[in-house]
């Protein structure tokens, strides 16, 4: 089996307290993996470690190591032989709970992070943008509104437009920390329709809360619990066993 | 529910307030100083173009004031922008515990200081120069700037400060997660979000430098300069002017060239602060990408 990211003896506190102590885990690069547990058990936490997003909070202190495959190359991201941390980030995107687009417009949204991250020029920011807005359906609803303000579109189409910005750059990874959480059931849906079609493109990571999704997305679940890793389970087993509430269980 | 109507009238009260003295007192300086805005408030006896090309002094016009005030202005804001900014910028980012509290409380110190102790710490400086390495220093216009650089710098490094601060944490993890460099951060994202802030601050800081006369009248103005001959030459300023007009003037006409340069003065702040507003504003749409 092949592996998107490789997590040994990883531990990370903020400000002296744990968040998540001591994870050892293989994470497959097929299919998507779920990560589960209570509110506060650190999957946030273990999620930005991956992108080395925990280092921009205060108080932050991190040991142990993640390797993953950079250029066929197995690499440990906390390492000195890592990629920079700005070119890390690039290569494993990331969708937040909340959308955030940036305060300008959508055009801007999708082109301010290919001129300054990958120095497109304007024609081809240009085709990137589209290509991307495509790729989440968002082309058609904003095409002719491109210079308005990000935020005046509804959540769902907000988030789309995250996900694209994020395809935009091209990463070699996906993660998603609860990308349906803020948004209603139609458009809930939507990301999750978005989210299946990008399956087998890239290695994909999401945190969730909601088991029903978490079914119908995952193919490998890590449950943790207060900050440890509790189980992990493929998907095949979970439908050996008790297919409708092993989840439940589980958790 | 009755303190808290009575609340809402007392704030509406004092908004009103405001208004009115502001209103009042523009009303007061129109009603006086329009009237004798004209070619020869500015020029006295020499012709406008003369004046301008720079062909024939002014003696009896407000015209080196004038332009004493904006080049002091020019100086001023030459020497306080990237100092007071870029400290701003570093209390907002950078410093932690100590030295945060140390630059936060040299900061408040400054800003406590009254305008006179500034234009008398200038003019002890000169002193010192001239009895140590410079015995031909003198008060002079770059002195002033430099004093009233000092003036307004706390308001500048203070509103960089809170407009930086009060960005959300969520635009500066969004850049962060989509790879941005610390400076590209800074540059695209952190200070044109906080650009209207720190415009307030440029602004409020500009407003101090045109109006303050104590600063300059320790530090190198005079009552007839003509216009300022150089970085080290002494100036006319418009505050100075109405300052000393209003403590020695002679005849009505005179006073009234009092108002006539007040209102003059207070319509330069006005277009500097348009023109600045402006400019912000027209940046902002841009980083924006609004149409």
């Amino acid at each position: 089996m092949q592996y998107c990211a490789e997590l040994l003896n990883l531990s990370v506190l903020f400000h002296k307290r744990t968040a998540i102590e001591n994870i050892t885990v293989d994470i497959p690069a097929d299919g998507i993996t779920v990560l589960l547990g209570r509110s506060g058990s650190g999957k946030t936490t273990l999620l930005r470690s991956l992108n080395r997003l925990n280092e921009t909070f205060e108080g932050y202190e991190g040991t142990g190591s993640v390797k993953m495959n950079i250029d066929g190359k197995s690499t440990d991201i906390y390492s000195t032989e890592a990629p920079p941390i700005t070119e890390l980030r690039r290569r494993i995107g990331m969708v937040f709970q909340t959308p955030n687009p940036l305060p300008m417009s959508i055009r801007r949204n999708m082109q301010l992070p290919l001129h300054l991250v990958l120095g497109l020029e304007k024609k081809e920011a240009e085709a990137r943008m589209e290509e991307a807005l495509r790729s989440v359906g968002l082309w058609s609803e904003v095409a002719d509104r491109l210079d308005q303000q990000a935020t005046r579109f509804s959540g769902g189409q907000q988030q789309r437009l995250c996900l694209a910005r994020t395809l935009a750059l091209k990463p070699d990874m996906l993660l998603f920390d609860e990308p349906t959480a803020s948004l209603d059931k139609k458009s809930s849906e939507l990301i999750e329709e978005y989210l299946l079609s990008l399956k087998g493109k890239y290695p994909m990571i999401i945190v969730s809360h909601n088991l029903t999704q978490a079914r119908r997305l995952g193919s490998c679940f890590i449950v943790l619990k207060e900050g440890r890793l509790s189980r992990v389970i493929s998907s095949m087993e979970l439908f050996e066993k008790d297919p409708d509430n092993a989840l439940e269980l589980m958790l | 529910m009755r303190r808290l109507s009575l609340l809402k009238y007392l704030s509406f009260a004092s908004a009103a307030f405001v208004f009115c003295s502001c209103g009042i007192l523009f009303g007061f300086l129109l009603y006086y100083g329009a009237p004798v805005i004209d070619a020869k408030l500015f020029f006295g006896s020499t012709r406008p173009a003369d004046a301008l090309f720079r062909l024939l002094p002014v003696w009896d016009g407000i015209w080196p004031a004038f332009t004493g005030t904006l080049c002091l202005l020019a100086l001023t804001m030459l020497m306080a922008l990237v100092p007071g900014i870029g400290c701003g910028i570093f209390l907002a980012r950078y410093a932690t515990g100590r030295t945060k509290e140390f630059i936060s409380l040299a900061l408040d110190m400054l800003a406590s200081v009254p305008s006179i102790v500034m234009g008398l710490f200038g003019f002890v400086m000169i002193l010192m120069l001239r009895s140590t390495f410079a015995p031909n220093a003198t008060t002079c216009i770059s002195l002033a700037a430099f004093c009233l650089a000092l003036l307004v710098m706390p308001a500048l490094v203070v509103t960089t400060r809170t407009s930086i601060e009060s960005i959300s944490a969520s635009v500066v993890l969004t850049g962060n997660a989509l790879g941005f460099s610390e400076s590209q951060l800074l540059r695209h994202l952190l200070l044109p979000s906080a650009g209207h802030g720190i415009m307030g601050g440029i602004m409020l800081s500009m407003g101090r430098a045109a109006e303050d006369t104590a600063v300059i009248m320790l530090t190198g103005v005079v009552v007839n300069s003509g216009l300022p001959a150089g970085l080290g030459a002494k100036f006319e300023a418009l505050p100075f002017f109405i300052y000393y007009t209003a403590a020695q003037y002679t005849d009505h006409d005179e006073l009234l060239r009092g108002f006539g340069a007040a209102l003059v003065l207070l319509t330069l702040s006005a277009t500097l602060f348009a023109a600045s507003w402006m400019l912000q504003h027209i940046a902002e749409k841009r980083w924006k990408g609004i149409k």
